[in-house]
């Protein structure tokens, strides 16, 4: 497919800080769905080259691969990344998130994170959980202190109500991470409900599942793949974070990125009101309805049950057997 | 509803005294691996008024979609002579509990019994019109073997755009009060297990509906609760409330040690409700709730908060109520209405 260039992606303004992300950020967990690792390194290398600066990722991702195959793609090109990860205590002690914070930048092959956020905080309480003595606020400040972070955050797919509490908590947060999209905006809203109080409190707002997850409403016709990921990125964020699983999907995302002009206002509302029928029971949201993006780990720390849908969980299944071989993924 | 790693939660009761740990509420605990073979007290479960109908019915409900997991229609018959013969009048069920089973159940072991019997089953429109409602209706009254219903109500309004397809012109709603004017059902209602919001947003409508069944245990008093946010807007309505999953749907609050089942069930039935419909597969389980429901006395405010307290922190994420945080609790006519994954695609 010939490489259509024809811009730059824009770059925008994290928060009050003086750094700038490219405005299309590149998801971690879709990066474990390439076939290899080569395949994610070519990935990895290509959208650098096309102008993505923002890497996302997390520890409980693919059971570390994805943090494995991003620092592999990364190699000598970490000055050109504004690299971000996150930590999955899900409720659990300040020790543990910084464990996971060793383990992440020994995975990502750096010293350094621009960003580390607390991730999936989902259940009514987490803000509680986060903020406790002892809790992973105390392991943000301390990584933030000791330098081996530049800016600290949270993530969450669920509620927004959690997020209320979570900024309530009075933790100076750099950055917040949620669902933004043109299905959201008429349901249990994360754009309507906590996208203006980090604009007031000059918070990167940073979104992620412009295509709804898994793209469910693209196959179903309702909106094109160009619209919402547009929509997406005309937000006042500071990145939109797209889940990148293939060059094919790279080269889509960079051309529309490269090309990028934001939506009018009209345009924004035409569109909200052609998704609004559907996204009256989030039929489209199933992250906010349901435990599927909720990993193992954040599952067990809270006490629900697992599911053999959910690709952690897959990929645990088959780790036990002794094959005398290294562990393959790929048999199961 | 079952899925595959779903425990039964009354097998787990059976084996509590095995497992040593969970101390009956009479008598102190149990020694390993013994049973209580103390008898049912003689007695009744006592009455309690139906909101403002002016009808009376049995504190302790028996739930419709468990008496279809019954082994066999023999002991779906046992249960339902026992229960009768103890007091208990009010039986639930569901037009799609095991694709009609329950009902058909339900119908045979009241052969004979109708007038003693308060019966109520649930339409499963899920956002569809009157049509199907009334058609609906015509197939429960049908396999319960019954000119009329007691009670009718709309079945598991969980989704949030639930309500304003329901009271769409020529919805659900209209249908109930159709039935209810060609004298087909005595009494109408809905009911859900998700949110506390979607309850409010129906009742806002003003509509004059006898019952609302909802969620009600000592996990639910201190989480998105029912109790807190809809109890009293129901009173407020003279509308009667029906207390549903007093053990967290599967027995969660009992499996996971919150609670024992008597301390749950005595919690539920101790809410100014007027019923307290829980699932009974088997005699060994109406037996263990007939023991509780007996002659039963709430308990005063001092011993609720203390269970409430002793809930607190393990309610706190909804661990103990899936019905709200996952999707493990919504029936398939649902998710297919609402173009959701089928519970194989989405068991959580």
């Amino acid at each position: 497919m010939p490489q259509v260039s024809t811009g730059t992606i824009p770059l925008k303004k994290f928060g009050r800080s003086d750094a700038k992300v490219s405005a299309l950020g590149f998801g971690g967990h879709h990066l474990g769905d390439a076939p290899d690792e080569k395949t994610a390194v070519e990935i990895v290398h290509r959208a650098v080259d096309g102008g993505i600066t923002f890497f996302d990722n997390c520890w409980e991702y693919r059971r570390g691969k994805t943090e494995i195959w991003m620092g592999a793609g990364l190699k000598g090109r970490r000055d050109k990344v504004f690299l971000m990860t996150k930590t999955c205590p899900h409720g659990r002690d300040a020790s543990l998130a910084l464990q996971m914070l060793e383990e992440s930048l020994q995975r990502l092959q750096t010293d350094h994170l621009d960003l580390w956020q607390c991730h999936g905080m989902v259940f009514d309480n987490d803000a509680e959980l986060f903020i406790r003595p002892n809790g992973a606020a105390e392991a943000l400040a301390k990584a933030k202190k000791d330098g081996k972070v530049r800016f600290v955050g949270f993530t969450g797919h669920q509620n927004p109500k959690v997020h209320l509490a979570m900024l309530k908590t009075g933790f100076p947060f750099d950055s917040v991470q949620m669902p933004l999209n043109a299905f959201d905006a008429n349901f249990r809203s994360f754009e309507q409900q906590v996208l203006p109080e980090l604009n007031k409190r000059g918070i990167a707002a940073l979104g992620m599942k412009p295509l709804n997850g898994h793209g469910e409403a693209i196959k179903s016709g309702v909106i094109s793949a160009e619209e919402a990921l547009r929509y997406a990125m005309s937000l006042p964020v500071a990145t939109t974070i797209t889940g990148i699983d293939s060059m094919e999907v790279l080269e889509q995302n960079l051309q529309i990125a490269q090309n990028f002009t934001p939506m009018s206002e009209a345009e924004m509302n035409a569109l909200r009101e052609r998704c609004k029928p559907d996204a009256a029971d989030g039929r489209y949201e199933v992250y906010k309805l349901s435990m599927r993006f909720n990993n193992p780990e954040a599952r067990i720390a809270h006490g629900f049950p697992l599911d053999t849908q959910q690709s952690e969980v897959k990929d645990m299944l088959g780790s036990e057997l002794n094959t005398g071989h290294p562990f393959n993924e790929k048999q199961f | 509803m079952a899925s595959e790693m779903e425990w039964n939660r009354r097998s787990f009761i059976k084996g509590a005294a095995v497992l040593g740990t969970i101390p009956l509420i009479r008598g102190g605990s149990m020694a390993q691996g013994e049973q209580d073979h103390s008898q049912v007290p003689s007695g009744t479960v006592p009455k309690k008024p139906l909101g403002r109908t002016g009808v009376q019915v049995s504190a302790m409900g028996v739930g419709g979609y468990h008496l279809g997991s019954a082994k066999t229609d023999q002991a779906a018959n046992e249960i339902v002579a026992k229960a009768l013969d103890h007091g208990v009048d009010f039986f639930d069920n569901a037009w799609e509990y095991h694709d009609g089973l329950s009902e058909e159940r339900l119908g045979k072991a009241l052969k004979g019994k109708r007038d003693r019997a308060f019966v109520m089953t649930k339409v499963c429109t899920h956002g569809r019109d009157k049509k199907v409602a009334m058609r609906m209706l015509e197939e429960s009254l049908r396999r319960l073997q019954t000119d009329h219903l007691d009670l009718w109500q709309i079945h598991e309004v969980v989704y949030d755009n639930d309500p304003d397809l329901i009271f769409a012109p020529n919805g659900a709603a209209e249908a109930l009060v159709e039935a209810k004017k060609q004298g087909k059902v005595r009494f109408i209602g809905f009911t859900g297990h998700k949110d506390p919001g979607i309850h409010l947003k129906m009742l806002s409508h003003d509509f004059p509906f006898d019952t609302v069944q909802m969620p009600l245990n000592c996990c639910d008093a201190t989480f998105r609760s029912f109790e807190n946010q809809v109890l009293p807007e129901a009173a407020r309505r003279g509308i009667a409330a029906l207390g549903m999953k007093s053990l967290g749907g599967s027995g969660e609050l009992v499996r996971h040690g919150v609670v024992t089942a008597e301390q749950g069930l005595r919690y539920a039935m101790s809410l100014p409700v007027a019923t307290t419909i829980s699932g009974i597969d088997s005699m060994e389980v109406l037996d263990q709730n007939l023991k509780v429901a007996v002659n039963f006395e709430t308990l005063d405010a001092k011993a609720m908060q203390s269970l409430r307290d002793q809930c607190r922190v393990l309610a706190a994420d909804g661990r103990n109520e899936l019905f709200k945080m996952t999707t493990k609790y919504d029936g398939k006519v649902g998710r297919e209405q609402h173009h959701f994954p089928t519970t194989k695609e989405l068991p959580l």
